[in-house]
């Protein structure tokens, strides 16, 4: 012990002497290069515009705010969440390069319909406003008449029209036309594709064959965007220019595959600094440098209460990072300012706050549980199958865990001990499922296992299957994160005699093996704000959460492929048809209420601990984010506090 | 010694191709593509891929096609039109994604490398020299620990340090303000402060080796009879030292020289990764985990002609240094 001490106290001499040596060749104090933006100090005035946009507007190149703005009536006010701000500064945030494209892209959406804060509507926002008639089948949209996109050019239901007879239609970027613009006739099945019309420059109609009641919602989680620069993509599509000159474009561009940068440009517009966009602020570097840098958008159609337009922060910069730690550090050390992280840095950033100055927001998620496994009802080994199909085995699962040791191991008592279930005050709440087969009672789970047949046991005294073959269950994950809860469950598993192996592979393959049907067993968390607007986690429409496994395969293939649903998943398909063919909200929430009925009977996925919050680390200098959002993918998560009207006290 | 040099890089040709069949094959052995790492990625994000879209990108992007007609595409483009392939990763050509980077990596391991010389060749001679010494005992136990540490470990020790005294752990090679800036002495000078840590630990490993050689070269040579004679004849301690032992102790370093070749520009790859430093390891790195191929491989490949040429080079440095060698040439 004492040597080991003067070995660490040598080791710190030396790294001292040596990072001494070396920082008195480097002088101390390194000047900062000149701000434009800090020369102009703007306290609560009265400017209608940041500084730097005021500055371009004397030097005559940039419009002036009114010729920007769109006429008075129809620029949208945006409700601040605490107060006024001002303008200026950087949201620092770091970021993994454009493989976290989403990150930078959701915080900065401006969808044609978004989200109320409550989340159970939608409002206008690109959008002025909208009619729908008696069955709801032709819905009236209308525009911001003088709204225009970064670069000045106007943004009419031509931009509109053009996405979708060119774009969307043609499915030049990737995507199938989005489920969103189909209505179902629920006698025959029948899908029909919606009609797109314009009016008049500011306005356009969607007209459906049959009564699509949620069709604003499903364009909301579906296809925000609805909507693209034609003047940008006139310029490149192969229908409008020729294969062979977007041929030369996309080598122009560093592409070499046209369809790949049809993808880049049509979908993932919000990287590229060449594309015109409606977001508060427009990407001014490559993405793919070492700092993404994005500016405010002089032609930002969004003004405070008090005629100040939008927004008041002047850039976001995203700094790359390599290792997930340097966001941690890098928050703790003040060199980002706005930052999202998992529950699990929440006693590391709380221990912090004072020191780093910045504070911890929590934001609420819908999802039913932070550690779970969910049991694949499809698995193709027939005497598993039929093991996890078996409600009993589920429970037996649930209650030989302890549920109070797992949440305060792995969320350092940040979670309740419940049951995988809807939180309360998320829709399809259900009372008394929190409580549902949580209580830990290893002697009941021992004995429901002893029903099952389980009871003949190997040289390891590890349950057998009734025939006298092995029984193992295999979790396969993407990832080491896991590996708290993981270990906690093995032994909870094991002490009920049955075997659990976990196989850590890269994300990747596990994504693969899911595809494949080869993952018995997951440990993916369900979240779902409204199954209505998004049923892909607990209806099987097509291969993708893990419980389900193949029944999605069926449905996707129209039962040519995949496994036969049965029992209670058939009838939540059933339900799902009817909700597709609804005529009026309360019919749908009433049908989502009985499939979120049968997930509580069935129980496939068994929960360990309860939800925990996302965690916002917020500079304190950095005012109106609101405390009680809800983070959910559905609502575009950071961007639904509207990051817009987020300001850096000056 | 013309004749040597031109048939061993004839002989590197087959080398190479042999090596760039191994690497393309070695990166497709894995499970799952490029194709299933970014739909991973994409879905943790919240954005559904459909086995259709998954199936078109593959599509797009040639994965769908056999192993042998992928590399015989891509080594056609890299022979006729020196075209290494396209990272998907990046969506850049696979040259431009090298060429962001190259500039910085070279910086990086060139500074690591005269910080290694400058700190090992003088330790080196004075441990020699100073045997049993206070000092010996202290360089060579320093020594020893620095051979001993993971780079990686040190690395987080002197961040948290930095982060600790300053309050700036002192990530990446440049403050925020300065990445996207143009040139300056002030963005000199950030890099110069930036460049420290790095250059500590990505050093220190290889400075112990050299400070271990470097003394046990030393002391074979200084009780060769050439420093005896010296001595004699009544010159200066100094003057012998450097004009005989040091000189001869030199040679197992120079001749190793060009197997740094290709660490010097790939650049450390863990340290790389802890630091948030903008160079070639990590980049390489995130290629291989993504399963970005014709990166990956393009970067496998350039290493392996890297080290070839490093090898080839230092034979040649050998043979030219050292007689004995040359003579052996001839014989052949």
């Amino acid at each position: 012990m004492k040597r080991n001490k003067k070995f660490i106290l040598l080791f710190v001499v030396m790294a001292l002497i040596i990072a001494g040596c070396s920082n008195n060749a480097a002088p101390k104090e390194v000047e900062k290069p000149k701000d434009e933006d800090k020369k102009v100090e703007t306290p609560k005035s009265d400017a209608k515009e940041a500084p730097m946009l005021e500055a371009l507007v004397k030097a005559g190149t940039l419009p002036a705010l009114e010729q920007r703005l769109p006429v008075q009536a129809d620029i949208m006010i945006e409700q601040v969440t605490d107060e006024i701000g001002t303008y200026g500064g950087d949201w620092k945030m770091p970021w993994t390069g454009p493989g976290d494209k989403w990150g930078i892209g959701m915080a900065t959406e401006e969808a044609l319909f978004r989200f109320t804060k409550e989340g159970d509507k939608v409002e206008p926002n690109v959008a002025k406003g909208y009619e729908v008639n008696e069955d709801s089948t032709v819905f009236t949209i209308h525009l911001r008449e003088g709204m225009k996109w970064s670069d000045g050019v106007p943004f009419t239901a031509d931009d509109v029209l053009f996405y979708w007879e060119h774009m969307l239609t043609k499915e030049t970027f990737g995507k199938k036309i989005y489920d969103a613009y189909y209505s179902v006739d629920p006698a025959t099945g029948d899908r029909a594709l919606a009609e797109v019309k314009k009016v008049n420059d500011y306005t356009f109609t969607v007209t459906h064959k049959y009564p699509s009641v949620q069709f604003l919602e499903r364009v909301a989680i579906d296809n925000k965007w609805f909507f693209a620069p034609a003047h940008f993509h006139k310029e490149i599509l192969p229908e409008l220019v020729g294969d062979a000159k977007t041929l030369e474009i996309t080598k122009q561009w560093g592409y070499e595959d046209p369809k790949v940068f049809l993808v880049e440009t049509g979908y993932y517009d919000w990287i590229h600094y060449q594309i015109p966009t409606l977001r508060a602020w427009v990407p001014k570097t490559d993405a793919n440098g070492d700092q993404f840098v994005m500016e405010r958008n002089p032609y930002f159609w969004k003004t405070d209460a008090d005629g100040k337009q939008l927004p008041y922060i002047d850039r976001i910069v995203a700094t790359k990072i390599q290792d997930p730690s340097q966001k941690l550090l890098g928050t703790l050390a003040g060199d980002f300012n706005l930052v999202t992280f998992e529950s699990r840095d929440f006693t590391v950033l709380k221990e912090n706050e004072k020191k780093g100055d910045f504070r911890v927001i929590p934001w609420t998620q819908p999802t039913w549980s932070s550690a779970a496994v969910q049991l694949n009802q499809t698995t193709p080994d027939p005497n598993l199958r039929k093991l996890f199909q078996d409600i009993r085995f589920r429970e037996a699962l649930s209650i030989g865990v302890d549920r109070v040791e797992i949440s305060e191991i792995v969320t350092n008592g940040l979670a309740e001990p419940i049951q995988a279930s809807v939180p309360e005050g998320v829709v399809g709440y259900q009372e008394g499922w929190a409580k549902q087969w949580a209580e830990f009672d290893p002697q009941r789970a021992n004995q429901i296992l002893d029903e099952l047949g389980l009871t003949k046991r190997d040289k390891d005294n590890f349950r057998l299957f009734p025939d006298g073959s092995d029984l193992t269950l295999e979790i396969v994950e993407g990832s080491p994160d896991n590996a708290a809860f993981l270990e906690l469950l093995k032994k909870y598993y094991e002490d009920l005699g049955i075997k659990l192996n976990t196989k850590v592979v890269d994300q990747g393959t596990q994504f693969d093996l899911k595809y494949a049907n080869k993952i018995a067993m997951h440990t993916e968390n369900i979240s779902v704000a409204n199954l209505a607007f998004r049923p892909d986690a607990l209806v099987p429409l097509r291969v993708i959460t893990p419980w389900f496994g193949h029944y999605g395969l069926y449905s996707s293939s129209g039962g040519k492929e995949g496994v036969k649903p049965e029992g209670d998943v058939a009838l939540i398909l059933e339900l799902w048809d009817k909700i597709k063919g609804s005529k009026s909200k309360e019919e749908i929430n009433q049908y989502s209420d009985e499939i979120m009925k049968l997930h509580m009977k069935n129980q496939w996925v068994i929960g360990y601990a309860g939800p925990t919050p996302m965690l916002i680390a917020a500079s304190n200098k950095i005012r109106n984010i609101p405390t009680d959002v809800v983070w959910a993918d559905e609502y575009r998560t950071l961007g639904h506090g509207h990051p817009s009207q987020y300001f850096i006290e000056q | 010694m013309l004749q040597y040099i031109i048939k061993r890089i004839l002989l590197v040709i087959p080398v190479v191709i042999l090596i760039s069949f191994i690497v393309f094959y070695i990166i497709q052995l894995p499970p799952g593509d490029y194709v299933s790492s970014y739909s991973a990625k994409m879905s943790a994000a919240g954005e559904v891929m459909t086995q259709a879209e998954m199936d078109e990108m593959r599509a797009n992007l040639g994965l769908d096609r056999p192993v042998y007609e992928q590399y015989f595409v891509w080594m056609k483009k890299i022979i006729l039109h020196g075209d290494f392939g396209f990272s998907f990763n990046f969506n850049k050509p696979v040259i431009d994604v090298v060429g962001q980077y190259i500039v910085l990596t070279l910086v990086v391991s060139l500074v690591t490398m005269l910080f290694q010389y400058a700190v090992a060749i003088p330790i080196g001679i004075y441990t020699a020299v100073k045997q049993y010494s206070a000092g010996d005992y202290f360089f060579s136990g320093l020594s020893f620990i620095g051979m001993a540490t993971p780079n990686f470990l040190l690395a987080i020790i002197l961040m948290y340090l930095s982060y600790n005294w300053f309050g700036d752990p002192l990530l990446g090679l440049f403050s925020s303000e300065y990445v996207n800036a143009p040139w300056s002495m002030a963005k000199v000078f950030d890099l110069m402060k930036h460049m420290i840590i790095p250059v500590i630990v990505i050093g220190l490993s290889s400075t112990a080796d050299l400070v271990r050689i470097m003394r046990g070269q030393m002391l074979d040579e200084l009780n060769k009879p050439s420093v005896v004679t010296a001595r004699a004849k009544g010159l200066s301690e100094m003057s012998i030292l450097f004009k005989y032992p040091t000189r001869a102790a030199l040679n197992p370093i120079v001749s190793t020289l060009g197997w740094s070749l290709s660490s010097i520009f790939t650049g450390a790859t863990i340290t790389a990764i802890v630091l948030n430093l903008p160079i070639q390891g990590p980049v390489m790195y995130n290629a291989l985990l993504g399963q970005d191929m014709y990166l990956a491989g393009s970067w496998l490949l350039f290493m392996a002609l890297l080290t070839v040429i490093g090898t080839l080079i230092s034979d040649i440095l050998l043979a030219w240094l050292d007689p004995k060698i040359r003579t052996e040439f001839r014989g052949n």
